[in-house]
């Protein structure tokens, strides 16, 4: 129960830092909120390393515990720059500084393909799309004039003043606050849709779902720790002779197989939604506004 | 029952997942830039393929790789339609505000 109102506790000090940081006029307390936000992520993670479980493992190396923090403390900051950031174009960078640190984390889990997709779809094609509808639609009157008595402001009246920033952030920080009492206290492993055996129960280690029995290593991680043999202790060095003989069955393969023959008809839809977001784009930029 | 782990547990990837979909929801409310606004969306996009990825390897199933193809796909169509959708509204009024449209609900 205890654990319960610290989480509570954060989540209102995360929300106290993000009004300090929200764009308004007059005097902003940017830096404090800053300063606020990053003791209370800090303060999240140490909760979180009190009240994790085993059986929640994913079975990555220890050694990737740093890059998770660096990974995910880059892609909540840049997050929240996107979001309190007054010009739009500096707002479309720092997403991709989301996008690259997501792409991180996808690598820590072992997902290859989708990090890589994520960097290319996502920070190559969508953000250059953002970027250049920006700077086609920003080159109005109203900045230009803002710019005029002062250059460091050359953003204009409508990005520098939040809209309701105290309700969005309660209505925000609400939902988070329900997401993370989900997150801290994740699924109770249920006995059997997972087909796990008393013993399994009992020691609270869950089985992988593709080898009966065998931890949950994947290729990625066998050749990250392969790569730093030194060192490890002998139960380590066991765990990864376990799997050696584990069939290879690479990321991208994995995610192939699983596609094509697992939603051969969500594939179809997927390039039907494609064909018609582009006939409709099409449609709706030849459209002619009063251009005066 | 609770010691603790040396190595990454799902509940970090959903804590990262869960603050992400919260800054974009947020954003997506406080912003007034129209294309702002959508690059929020994507930020919840980003924060639910986060904890799908996260999930997927919980389980040891594709299944959850496989769906942020689908929303890859989704943003995709997304961003195309809302872009052209802001550029028109732009061309209209000269203005990116969302509250230069708030005269439609009279």
């Amino acid at each position: 129960m205890v654990e319960v109102y610290g989480l509570y506790t954060a989540t209102v000090l995360g929300a106290v830092a993000l009004f300090m940081m929200m764009p308004r006029r007059g005097y902003n307390p940017r830096k404090i909120g800053a300063f606020l936000a990053a003791a209370t992520l800090g303060g999240l993670w140490l909760y979180l390393g009190r009240t994790l479980f085993q059986r929640d493992d994913l079975g990555v190396a220890s050694a990737a515990m740093p890059y998770y923090y660096i990974f995910s403390f880059i892609g909540l900051t840049a997050a929240v720059r996107v979001i309190t950031h007054t010009q739009p174009v500096y707002s479309a960078l720092w997403f991709v500084m989301v996008v690259l640190a997501s792409a991180g984390m996808f690598l820590l889990l072992g997902a290859e393909f989708v990090a890589f997709g994520m960097v290319i779809i996502y920070g190559g094609a969508i953000l250059v799309t953002y970027v250049f509808v920006i700077m086609l639609a920003a080159q109005s009157e109203e900045a230009a004039e803002a710019g005029e008595d002062d250059p460091k402001s050359r953003s204009t009246e409508y990005e520098r003043v939040a809209r309701e920033p105290a309700l969005a952030i309660v209505a925000g920080f609400l939902l988070l606050a329900t997401l993370l009492n989900v997150a801290f206290r994740p699924m109770v492993p249920n006995p059997a849709a997972r087909g796990l055996t008393a013993k399994e129960i009992t020691q609270g280690i869950p089985a992988g779902e593709g080898v009966a029995g065998q931890p949950r290593i994947l290729n990625a991680d066998r050749r990250a720790a392969a790569g730093v043999l030194e060192g490890v202790d002998e139960k380590t060095k066991k765990r990864i002779a376990s799997v050696v003989h584990a069939d290879e069955v690479e990321n991208v393969e994995l995610v192939g197989i699983e596609l094509f023959r697992g939603n051969p008809l969500g594939l179809e839809l997927a390039g039907v939604i494609l064909l018609v977001s582009l006939i409709g784009a099409v449609v709706i930029a030849r459209q002619r506004g009063s251009l005066d | 029952m609770n010691y603790p782990l040396d190595s990454l547990a799902l509940s970090h990837f959903l804590l990262t997942g869960a603050v992400l979909f919260a800054l974009g929801l947020i954003g997506f409310i406080t912003r007034r830039n129209m294309i702002i606004m959508f690059l929020c969306t994507e930020m919840m996009f980003q924060g639910v393929v986060i904890t799908l990825v996260a999930f997927s390897r919980f389980h040891m199933n594709a299944g959850g790789q496989t769906f942020v193809i689908f929303v890859l796909t989704i943003a995709a169509a997304e961003a195309a339609l809302a872009l052209g959708l802001v550029v028109l509204l732009f061309r209209r009024k000269r203005t990116l505000d969302a509250q230069a449209w708030s005269a439609m609900r009279d």
